[in-house]
């Protein structure tokens, strides 16, 4: 197995332990925060969040944060806080643009075609900074697809720390307002009616997804992170219709596509993002299809 | 509406005074001057046509919509205030999310007492008060189920459980019937009574359709962007339907006889007109009487006194 070779030979440990770290720390948050995401039909609003994250990686870039092998934690802070600001800013305002304000209506309409613009020019100012990164020299070349797909061997040991870290703040601020939190995604104005701030609550989410785009880019790459961020907990809800119990199965199904793929990227020389993407779409897959037999079958 | 003379605040559950509200500035108000009483344990129907502002008045009285003028107190605060405080259960038409939410009924009913807890609170100090709310409702049976599984009617109940296990005393109902079967109309009429005889409740009902509103409510009041008319449900004559509904009467209300001429004389006895509307079927239905002492204080719109 050359899964057990590569995390137990020292020289390759060092490379590639801190992917698997982040790996599972991806799936424990990705897990708790997809129920949310997917509950609340964020899924779009994710993959705006990421693409956004593809600008801010070419502003970094250009100001010099590019992260090449070997760079100082200065570098990758640099340049987590300048894409973290990108995307937090794209999460806001796509976030209000979406936002359930009654005395807004019609607005909603025009969210859709917001994100998607977001999208598409975010990833169009990415590969232009990019370029003109590469051509200054700041960078000597530029692993578009790493950045676009992800690659486990370019997470350092600090982006391992920093996804256990950010992990474990997304996990307790999700404790926090877990109630509340639920309450405004089933039903928003009767969340607000009993006295729940559906405006902070709303607010809450975008920046836990922000940060967890973020923190999951560096494995799974800027088209592939909101995956992590949506899959588990849409895969979990063809399972069960209970929010305790789905929260769970969104964690196990996250942890499990994530130690599997990775498996499956160690045996077969896989790409890491794809293949922990695909197992999580696997999984999904084969809930929609029971589920759609189960309702065939209880409808007669 | 002039308050009546026997109320005092303490009486007050909602005091609407002169409520006038906009969605654009220099558009013409969705809500004109609407001043109104809600007294602590009546039955309330608020009747109007659809754009009529009945949805406007909901939100502002739950504290969704902001920027209105005149005043608006729930027991004597401000609605944003109020709404912190959980003291009016709202019941929503239909909840916002998708069914395909995962959760059960249950979860759902106890939404409400549960999201004011602290973080490290158990749910279970809420549990309690959650299944006396199902009990009450008669929606233990599936209690158990996804809401996605839940007929109109039961998630009905469920929604109206999330309410009273939220401890309010105010029940705002927004369009309770629309999209329930009629012996699940009935049964809702029947469950209002209930929760208003038993819990000592105060209840709203908002709709468009009179049947529900006559079914429901001690006294009822028409709005239509201003308030036309506030008495008990035998006093909503057909021409006062067809000054409140104007061109949907005919529509709405097609088994009356709607004679619009007849809307702009005035009247303070509406008692020759009983037998002409659905409204008298469920005249003896009223359990307080409330209803009696008001009759002299309905006053049509075109004589005046409308708006306070």
């Amino acid at each position: 197995m050359k899964t057990i070779e590569y995390l137990s030979t020292p020289g390759l440990r060092e490379i590639f332990l801190p992917g698997v770290i982040a790996g599972l720390a991806i799936a424990l948050f990705g897990g708790v925060l997809s129920v949310f995401v997917v509950m609340k039909r964020m899924a779009f609003i994710g993959q705006g969040i990421s693409h956004a994250a593809f600008g801010g990686i070419g502003v970094a870039y250009v100001l010099g944060f590019g992260a090449a092998a070997g760079a100082g934690a200065s570098v990758l802070g640099g340049q987590f806080l300048i894409v973290f600001l990108f995307c937090l800013l794209a999460a806001l305002q796509v976030g209000m643009l979406t936002g359930g304000d009654p005395g807004r209506r019609g607005k909603r309409a025009q969210a859709d075609t917001a994100i998607g613009i977001v999208l598409v020019a975010s990833m169009a100012i990415g590969s232009l900074l990019l370029h003109i990164a590469e051509k200054r020299g700041r960078v000597s070349t530029v692993s578009w697809e790493s950045l676009l797909f992800g690659s486990i061997v370019s997470v350092s040991e600090a982006d391992a720390w920093a996804c256990v870290i950010v992990g474990a703040l997304i996990l307790l601020t999700l404790f926090v307002v877990r109630r509340p939190l639920t309450f405004w995604a089933f039903d928003e104005s009767a969340a607000a009616a009993f006295g729940v701030n559906t405006r902070i609550m709303r607010v809450t989410l975008l920046v836990l997804l922000a940060l967890a785009t973020v923190t999951a880019m560096k494995l799974a790459g800027v088209v592939l992170a909101t995956a992590m961020l949506v899959l588990p907990a849409a895969a979990a809800v063809q399972f069960s219709a209970d929010a305790r119990r789905v929260s769970v199965l969104s964690v196990v199904f996250a942890l499990v596509g994530v130690a599997i793929g990775m498996v499956l990227s160690f045996e077969f020389d896989w790409p890491t993002g794809a293949s922990i993407v695909l197992v999580l779409a696997a999984v999904f897959g084969i809930g929609w299809v029971r589920g759609q037999t189960w309702h065939r079958a209880s409808a007669r | 509406m002039q308050v009546a003379p026997t109320s005092t605040s303490a009486s007050i559950a909602i005091r609407y005074g002169g409520v006038s509200f906009s969605y654009e500035s220099g558009e013409a108000p969705a809500l004109d001057r609407v001043s109104l009483d809600v007294r602590r344990g009546e039955r309330l129907g608020i009747l109007g046509p659809n754009g009529g502002g009945k949805s406007t008045l909901l939100q502002l009285t739950l504290g969704l919509l902001r920027g209105y003028s005149g005043t608006i107190e729930v027991e004597g605060l401000a609605p944003v205030e109020a709404a912190k405080q959980r003291l009016i259960g709202y019941v929503p038409q239909r909840v916002e999310a998708e069914l395909a939410f995962p959760i059960t009924a249950r979860h759902a009913a106890s939404m409400a007492a549960t999201a004011g807890l602290g973080p490290f609170a158990r749910s279970s100090s809420a549990s309690e008060k959650v299944e006396r709310a199902l009990s009450v409702v008669g929606a233990t049976a599936f209690a158990d189920r996804p809401v996605g599984q839940l007929s109109g009617g039961q998630m009905q109940r469920v929604m109206i459980a999330r309410a009273l296990a939220s401890d309010a005393k105010i029940l705002l109902l927004d369009e309770p019937t629309v999209g329930i079967d009629p012996a699940g109309q009935k049964q809702f009429a029947e469950l209002i009574q209930r929760l208003h005889d038993e819990l000592g409740l105060t209840t709203i009902v908002v709709s468009h359709d009179l049947r529900t509103v006559a079914a429901t409510s001690d006294r009822v009041a028409c709005l239509a962007r201003s308030l036309h008319y506030h008495d008990s449900p035998e006093g909503l004559t057909p021409h006062v339907l067809a000054e409140v509904f104007r061109h949907d009467a005919a529509a709405i209300f097609g088994d009356l006889h709607v004679d619009a001429h007849r809307a702009s004389e005035c009247g303070h006895d509406h008692s020759h007109d009983h037998t002409h509307g659905p409204a008298h079927e469920h005249s003896h239905d009223h359990g307080n009487g409330s209803h009696g002492s008001d009759g002299t204080h309905g006053t049509h719109p075109k004589c005046g006194g409308g708006n306070s």
